[in-house]
């Protein structure tokens, strides 16, 4: 497969099935580095199936998946993780702070795991923390901040390590949309000046709205809108 | 038994039917070759496993009461021994109960606890829709009492169960009839009113610091920091409930059983008490190192208590263990003897019926796979009256070669006789002045009191030779009397002479000890065949010891399951995070070593106050036996050992839930 002309991260026929439920039939996806690309659709309809698929969560039971040149479903399980500690960030919608650490630790983890120390790791999360306006937060746990806080501290955690595309799936569903505004301009922000691609995995319009292009996922197909939006 | 076997028939137990059925069978086979004509009932024996046999004979009735045939006119009528007031019995098996019912009781504490925070959200459910704080409290004690109630129908299911499969399983050779674990009404109506009571009341208590709010939100008000005071007044109120006994020791032992009862339960629930402090305290000031270390560490500071709680049946058991085992090692000299036999000279004994010729059944034995050499001896009692003498030696006939195992002879030739000098067998009596030769001596004397005995004279040749003692190789002590080698024995005095045969086996030789039973059998069926030991120990104190085992081995079982509901609840709470954790690239071994350092912190702490409480404990029962006081380190270390791997097998079974549940599904929302 030749993917699309300069695109970081691209997919082609992706096929997954859960038992007998088809998740992707034949879905097709690519980005380049700093783009914001929405991938829209109703609940079920395969959305954030396609986001675990491109991230190397879920290996597609067919398709081709290419990150910087390489196949990412011919890699192995290790290989995966580590791509995804140095060069993906992630958001969910919820329950993706551990709760037993305090947010700059939150922050500080994928560092960690890569073998930063602590107290560089901390002091990289600070900054970040600082940047999505949190940093007053840092010594508290997850359980003891609001929604939007916590979420903003999980955005901070994505981008500590600098990734080259963040995944965020829904990071705006469980908040009202005065605190999803905010965090979607913080994120896009953040991400836009390290030069990262988002796969933005929304079902609302106007969290789509701060994409460059948009992809609609229907019955486990891919449809590009960027002509359309 | 529906009938008696007559001759050449036998009635077995089901357990030695099956054993004669199966191939590892078959040497026995050949000790029992009769044919089966009926089964032992239940009520004719100990235990489902116990091997019983009922063979046909004639002519045992002349033989009654000749020590090798007893009339048996009934069952049921248990013997007294001395050993039943033995007051350091008596604080064992009390301590045994203790150290093997607190851990259950705190089992039952900590498993109404399980799926606390699943609960939890269901109760703010109910908050959202307009059930007050009172509500929301008896909801939750409702829902305990119906758990409860629930779980003591499946409970008396699973005993019943249990009960049917109990009848064909043997621990540590105690086996039961189902008809035998038959609890007392009381005690289970007892069982039936403290599960639900203590459900509800344990799901209240745990209820007390949490605040439960509408809108799926549930915060744990800060808890208080656990206070020392109190949890130390628990295990100095049972040090001083022990501490009036200490020194009545072992003759006046009256040990008070409430007190030394209260004073144990007390010591170990102080463990319980203990426990949530200590870890509370040491992990607040556990430093941050990697990564699995420090989520480990900030998980066990935000609830040290439900750590606390995994590991308290664990430490209450091994504190339990520890101080039993002390008290095991003390007493274990006093309730062990040694018999004298040296196995390095010989392995098995074979004692013959009177009048048995035992040179053919030396023979024979010696044809045996696996035997190396016999000697055998006929001995008899030899008085210096026919009726109660004064004084007596025994009388030892054999060849040559096998009585220069046991006596230094001069020289020695068939029709020599010896009279042995000086040994400890014969303290008091003068050997040589009863072997005077001419003087007239009566094999069998009888005594006042007792039926008349054989009483055969037997006159003391000329030419009797002295011998010297050699130490210790028969009974332990050195073997005196007259020994005599068989061509100076006459005809009469066979009937008054009992066979002996020492034998020295190939012990690599399968099955050699039953091979010799074989034949032993083949000669005779009243002979007997005896394995030797250095030393044996009371029956009672061993089977105390055996009930310490196998209910350590169920105890410990119960908790390890209890470990592992418990940590399989904690991983599928955090099934989401876990997901998340391993989405953005953390490694599963990361996580997994978490998990064990979650375990490991809380069950190191446990261990290290069970063996402080444990080794106190001790010392006290010790100090109450009057038995001096030594730690048997080793015994320390295997139970703590013990405790470890229970929890290290709980963490590695847990391991593959716990990879299922880090697979990306647990992300999926729709």
């Amino acid at each position: 497969m030749t993917p699309p002309a300069g695109s970081l991260l691209s997919a082609e026929q992706l096929r997954k099935a859960y038992g007998p439920t088809l998740a992707l039939d034949g879905a097709e996806f690519s980005i380049h580095p700093g783009e914001v690309v929405a991938v829209m659709g109703p609940s079920g309809s395969g959305k954030s199936t396609l986001l675990h698929c491109l991230a190397g969560i879920v290996t597609p039971d067919s398709g081709t998946i290419m990150y910087g040149g390489r196949e990412l479903s011919a890699m192995s399980d290790a290989e995966r993780s580590a791509l995804r500690r140095s060069e993906f960030g992630f958001v969910f919608q919820f329950g993706q702070l551990v709760p037993e650490l305090t947010c700059v630790e939150n922050v500080a983890l994928p560092l960690r795991l890569n073998g930063t120390s602590r107290k560089e790791a901390e002091r990289a999360a600070l900054t970040w923390m600082e940047r999505l306006e949190v940093d007053d937060l840092r010594k508290k746990r997850p359980g003891e901040v609001s929604g939007g806080q916590g979420q903003r501290v999980a955005v901070a955690r994505s981008l500590v390590t600098n990734p080259r595309v963040l995944f965020a799936d829904e990071p705006t569903g469980a908040l009202d949309s005065l605190n999803g505004e905010r965090v979607m301009e913080l994120l896009t922000d953040a991400a836009s000046s390290t030069n990262a691609a988002v796969v933005l995995v929304t079902h609302e319009a106007r969290v789509a709205a701060y994409s460059d292009r948009e992809i609609v996922v229907r019955d486990g197909r891919s449809r590009d809108m960027e002509r359309v939006v | 038994m529906e009938r008696f076997p007559a001759k050449g028939e036998m009635v077995l137990s089901p357990a030695l039917k099956e054993l004669l059925e199966s191939d590892s069978g078959a040497l026995l086979r050949e000790r029992l070759p009769d044919r089966i004509v009926g089964t032992i009932g239940e009520s004719g024996l100990i235990g489902s496993a116990e091997l019983a046999f009922y063979q046909g004979a004639e002519g045992l009735a002349p033989h009654i009461d000749s020590g090798r045939i007893a009339r048996i006119d009934g069952y049921g009528t248990p013997n007294t021994t001395s050993e039943r007031s033995d007051p350091v019995l008596l604080l064992l098996i009390l301590v045994l109960f203790v150290v093997l019912l607190m851990p259950v009781a705190v089992f039952i504490a900590a498993a109404v606890r399980f799926g606390g925070e699943r609960r939890d959200r269901r109760l703010a459910a109910l908050r959202l829709v307009g059930s007050d704080s009172g509500m929301t409290r008896r909801i939750a004690a409702g829902e305990a009492l119906a758990g409860a109630m629930l779980g003591l129908v499946f409970g008396a299911g699973f005993f019943m169960v249990g009960r049917q499969l109990a009848g064909t399983a043997e621990v540590f050779r105690i086996s039961v009839f189902p008809s035998y674990l038959n609890p007392s009404p009381l005690l289970a109506l007892l069982v039936a009113v403290a599960v639900p009571t203590a459900a509800v009341l344990v799901t209240l208590l745990a209820l007390r610091g949490v605040v439960i709010e509408p809108l799926g939100v549930v915060r744990s008000g800060r808890p208080p920091r656990r206070r020392l005071w109190w949890r130390l007044l628990l295990p100095l109120a049972g040090l001083a409930m022990l501490y009036p006994m200490i020194g009545n020791g072992r003759e006046n032992g009256d040990f008070n059983q409430y007190l030394v009862t209260g004073g144990v339960v007390l010591l170990l629930v102080g463990v319980t008490a203990l426990l949530p402090w200590i870890v509370e305290t040491v992990v607040a000031r556990l430093g941050a190192g990697g990564v699995a270390w420090q989520l480990a560490v900030r998980r066990l500071q935000m609830s040290s208590g439900t750590a606390a709680r995994m590991v308290n049946g664990i430490a209450v058991a091994v504190a339990g263990a520890i101080a039993l085992q002390m008290l095991f090692a003390g007493a274990e000299e006093e309730y062990t003897r040694s018999t004298g036999q040296d196995v390095a000279w010989a392995q098995m004994e074979v004692t013959l019926p009177n009048a048995v010729p035992p040179a053919p059944a030396a023979e024979r034995l010696r044809d045996t796979k696996g035997v190396n050499e016999v000697y055998d001896y006929s001995e008899g009692h030899l008085g210096d009256r026919a009726r109660d003498p004064e004084a007596t030696t025994t009388v030892t006939v054999g060849g040559c070669t096998a009585l220069r195992e046991i006596a230094d002879l001069p020289s020695c030739a068939e029709g020599d006789v010896f009279a042995v000098h000086g040994a400890e067998w014969d303290s008091g009596v003068d050997v040589a002045k009863l072997a005077a030769p001419g003087r007239k001596l009566y094999l069998d004397p009888s005594y006042e009191g007792t039926p008349k005995s054989l009483e055969i004279p037997w006159t003391v040749p000329q030419g009797v030779k002295a011998a010297k003692p050699r130490h210790g190789l028969l009974a332990g002590i050195d073997r005196g009397g007259i020994l005599i080698t068989p061509k100076a024995v006459p005809d009469t005095l066979a009937p008054a002479l009992e066979g002996h045969a020492y034998l020295r086996l190939d012990e690599s030789v399968p099955d050699v000890h039953d091979r010799v039973r074989n034949t032993v059998a083949a000669v005779d069926p009243l002979a007997n065949a005896v394995t030797w030991a250095e030393t044996e120990r009371s029956g009672r104190f061993d089977a105390i010891r055996t009930g310490l085992f196998v209910g350590a081995a169920c105890v410990l079982a119960l908790i390890g399951a209890s470990l592992l509901v418990s940590q399989l609840e904690q991983l599928r709470e955090r099934r989401r995070l876990l997901s998340a954790l391993v989405a953005f690239g953390t490694r599963r071994r990361t996580l997994s070593l978490s998990v064990l350092w979650q375990t490991a912190i809380p069950v190191a702490l446990g261990l290290l106050l069970a063996s402080v409480v444990g080794l106190t404990l001790g010392t006290v029962l010790l100090k109450m036996t009057g038995t001096p006081v030594r730690v048997d380190w080793t015994g320390v270390l295997a139970m703590a050992g013990i405790g470890g791997a229970v929890v290290l097998a709980v963490t590695l079974l847990s391991l593959p839930p716990l990879l299922r549940l880090m697979r990306p599904e647990g992300l999926r929302t729709e």
